[in-house]
């Protein structure tokens, strides 16, 4: 049995156990959820001939490239995104490297297995992300079968050239500057890397049809609109559609991936002495943080919260930089637009209402991390708080304080969004910031409820918690408990606009109800919060009585 | 035995990890089918040595040889001579003990037949037939251990290198890898192991070296270290020579 087959044999091993079905099937759930959004972009544009017409006229008549081009661009993105996150990890610590550096074989062999690992996954995601959108106007054109047997290769050859140079790169900068220096700017860039990923998944998702033609024209009409492997792969694809085998585009994309192995092959065989001086450097980041711990249980928890995140520089970058996204939508009005355009809403409540709408996306985008510091990552230690004979309630005590101190970020973000780019004044912000701390106490109520059910976090056998098997079911109950908890600020949302139908909305009028809403909202989020800390108390109970 | 040819010998081995020297000036000369017992306090460099030997860490100075190969020249015969037993073996989680002994086995270069026979009577020996087709990832500590050293055992390698091969074992499974131990090399193999526990150092190992600091302050048959310090015991060899003192 080679790597390879030991991989194979594990993907299968992986479905003869309960929890290996369990992550298997978040997994295909998880790339079930993308194919069905690549498919339903595709779909609003099949729906649109005007648009095609028009996008058909501004390429002359090369539309159905561009439309490849344009969904094959998925596959760059997630080889960036996998290359510098996942992948690095892969390449330097994934347990198997031990046993793939002690055999008797070529030294670059155990990096070409985290290749093989890394194009296998990032390829499976591209494709879900990829082969819906290019699959309906292959179907729509419509395609030969040869069309549709290539589109596999198109996407690996979009996918695979840059994960392995970026794989390259990586062993290369770790061969000769393995350091503290260089894990900050990898981590940065990794971070950077996932942020960019969602950025584009979020702004994709929501641009119009007509915004989104504009940009696929626009980005066949530019000599350098799209990447070179992607512009080869598009053009091969698109020729194999129209009944012709276009040589050199095939050529070309082939000899990419053929290049980039050949870069990550020479750089490869430098991986013993990178992975070795990884070794060297993998000492922890501020090491002398929090020298004076308090004498307290849910002091020292809150304390060990921060510690840990500044412990792990890509999950303190990505807490700064997720909420950032929101300027990014801010800027680009992306779904709060309408909000803000409705005539029938004064200026004040109109800022209000996107500056929630806002708030509510970013506490989104960090909302299922700040789960797992309720229970799940703490599974390594769960055994010492089962021994401790601290009460379970200053234990969650400690976690909110922790997570609430995070998530005034968010908060904080939006407010100057709103201040900066939305013009709220000052009495807007005060009442903002008054109904998102209610909001910020509902979520806090929400994640200690969830974030230590017992059904999700059920410590295993050896006592620790266990980790990755319910994660989709428990993201999909946050996201519908925390919809849940919001909704009298939806209602209420919903009943105002149509209020506004039927009788014009003076700003003199509603300024008075501003002190209402706000006590309103701080009192429904301090109720739901204590409700949710007393569950959060109780499911720690029993998570901590012996199995 | 120590005028035999050496199979494993190190002159001057070192290596620091940026300024500080984690091993320095280790000169070994390691017989065939000799079992040697690396012994010292926590941080004192025997895991650094027996990575170093594994040829998973470069030396810093210093020359290494194994078999007459020179580390560095020719690493895949070299590896192909080498088993390690590492004190977290890598186990792959989803593969089950026997699938997992195979893998180790292709990657060495045995033959089916040879790894049916070699994998069927280790894992009689360690007591692991019964588990022996259930996921790795169910197994403690020990049993990965066992697994692991299963495997290695496998590909018949020419120099054994264990660290804290008893770690996790309870007494019986101790008991039989101590046996274990003592067959290959009766049978050639030349075996360096790391150990906290000196009873097991003194029952097994032809010669100890004691590691202090990261340089070898004491080395001989235990026998030899006990007369030469006037003490009673290898505890107490160990004590005087490796900073206990009192």
């Amino acid at each position: 049995m080679g790597l390879v087959a030991a991989d194979l044999r594990v993907l299968g091993n992986l479905l003869t156990t309960a929890d290996g079905r369990r992550v298997a099937t978040s997994t295909f759930v998880g790339l079930a959820l993308f194919a069905l959004m690549s498919w339903w972009v595709a779909d609003a544009l099949v729906d649109r001939p005007d648009l095609l017409a028009m996008l058909h006229r501004e390429t002359r008549g090369g539309s159905l490239q561009a439309l490849i081009g344009y969904g094959l661009m998925a596959c760059p993105l997630v080889a960036t995104w996998y290359g510098l996150s996942l992948a690095q990890r892969q390449l330097f610590e994934a347990p198997e490297l031990l046993l793939w550096r002690l055999a008797p074989q070529a030294a670059v062999r155990a990096p070409l297995q985290a290749l093989l690992r890394a194009s296998l996954v990032s390829s499976t995601w591209a494709f879900a992300l990829t082969g819906p959108f290019v699959g309906a106007f292959l179907r729509q054109s419509p395609a030969p079968l040869l069309a549709w047997c290539m589109l596999p290769l198109a996407i690996v050859c979009c996918t695979m050239p840059l994960l392995a140079t970026l794989l390259a790169v990586q062993v290369a900068l770790v061969r000769w500057f393995a350091g503290r220096a260089l894990r900050l700017v990898l981590t940065v860039v990794m971070t950077l890397a996932s942020l960019g990923f969602f950025a584009w998944f979020l702004l994709a998702l929501f641009t119009p049809s007509q915004a989104r033609v504009h940009d696929i024209a626009a980005a066949a009409r530019d000599a350098g609109g799209l990447p070179w492997t992607v512009d080869t792969a598009a053009a091969m694809l698109s020729a194999v559609a129209t009944g012709r085998f276009d040589w050199r585009a095939t050529a070309g994309a082939v000899g990419w991936l053929a290049a980039a192995l050949g870069i990550f092959l020479f750089a490869a065989r430098q991986h013993p002495r990178a992975w070795e001086r990884q070794l060297e450097a993998a000492a922890g980041f501020g090491a002398r943080f929090g020298r004076r711990w308090p004498a307290g249980a849910a002091g020292a928890v809150r304390k060990k919260e921060f510690a840990q995140l500044l412990q792990q520089p890509g999950a303190l970058l990505g807490f700064v930089l997720f909420p950032l996204l929101v300027f990014g939508l801010a800027q680009r009005r992306l779904l709060i637009g309408g909000i803000l355009a409705n005539p029938r809403l004064p200026d004040c409540v109109a800022t209000l209402g996107a500056m929630l709408a806002l708030w509510f996306v970013a506490v989104m985008l960090v909302l299922y991390a700040h789960m797992g510091r309720m229970a799940v990552w703490d599974g390594p230690q769960w055994s010492l708080y089962m021994a401790s004979p601290t009460p379970p309630g200053r234990l969650v005590r400690g976690k909110l304080a922790a997570i609430a101190t995070l998530m005034l970020w968010p908060l904080l973000v939006v407010a100057v969004a709103g201040g900066h780019l939305l013009g709220a004044d000052r009495s807007t912000l005060a009442t903002f910031l008054a109904v998102a701390i209610g909001g910020t106490c509902a979520a806090l109520g929400v994640l200690a409820a969830l974030g230590t059910w017992p059904r999700l976090m059920r410590p295993d056998e050896g006592g620790h918690v266990l980790q990755g098997a319910r994660n989709f079911v428990a993201a999909i109950l946050l996201v519908f408990a925390f919809d849940l908890v919001t909704a009298p600020g939806w209602l209420g949302w919903i009943w105002l606009d149509h209020f506004a139908r039927e009788r014009r909305l003076e700003e003199h009028v509603v300024r008075p109800y501003a002190p209402l809403l706000a006590g309103a909202a701080l009192a429904w989020g301090s109720l739901v919060g204590v409700l949710g800390a007393a569950i959060g108390t109780r499911h720690y109970r029993r998570l901590l009585t012996p199995r | 035995m120590n005028d035999r040819a050496p199979m494993l010998e190190t002159t001057g081995l070192g290596r620091a990890f940026g300024k500080k020297w984690a091993l320095r000036g280790l000169s070994l000369r390691v017989p065939e089918g000799e079992l040697y017992g690396f012994l010292g306090q926590n941080g004192a460099g025997k895991t650094t040595t027996l990575r170093l030997l594994a040829g998973l860490l470069r030396p810093s100075e210093g020359t290494l040889r194994i078999a007459g190969l020179e580390h560095g020249t020719d690493g895949a015969a070299l590896r192909q001579l080498l088993g390690f037993v590492p004190d977290t073996p890598p186990l792959y989680d989803y593969l089950t003990g026997r699938q997992y002994v195979a893998l180790v086995a292709s990657l060495w270069h045995v033959d089916r037949r040879q790894r049916d026979e070699r994998c069927e009577r280790l894992f009689a020996t360690l007591d692991l037939s019964e588990v022996a087709d259930e996921l790795c990832r169910g197994y403690s500590h020990g049993m990965r251990k066992k697994v692991h050293l299963a495997a290695v055992l496998t590909t018949a390698p020419r120099v054994l290198l264990l660290d804290e091969p008893t770690t996790g074992l309870d007494p019986i499974s101790t008991r039989r890898l101590k046996d274990l131990l003592l067959a290959e090399a009766a049978a050639g193999t030349t075996i360096l192991l790391s150990t906290h526990v000196l009873e097991v150092a003194e029952q097994i190992c032809h010669r100890v070296g004691i590691l202090a600091r990261g340089s070898l302050c004491a080395e001989g048959p235990v026998a030899e270290l006990r007369q030469q310090h006037g003490a009673r015991s290898l505890e107490d060899v160990f004590l005087s020579t490796a900073g206990g003192g009192d």
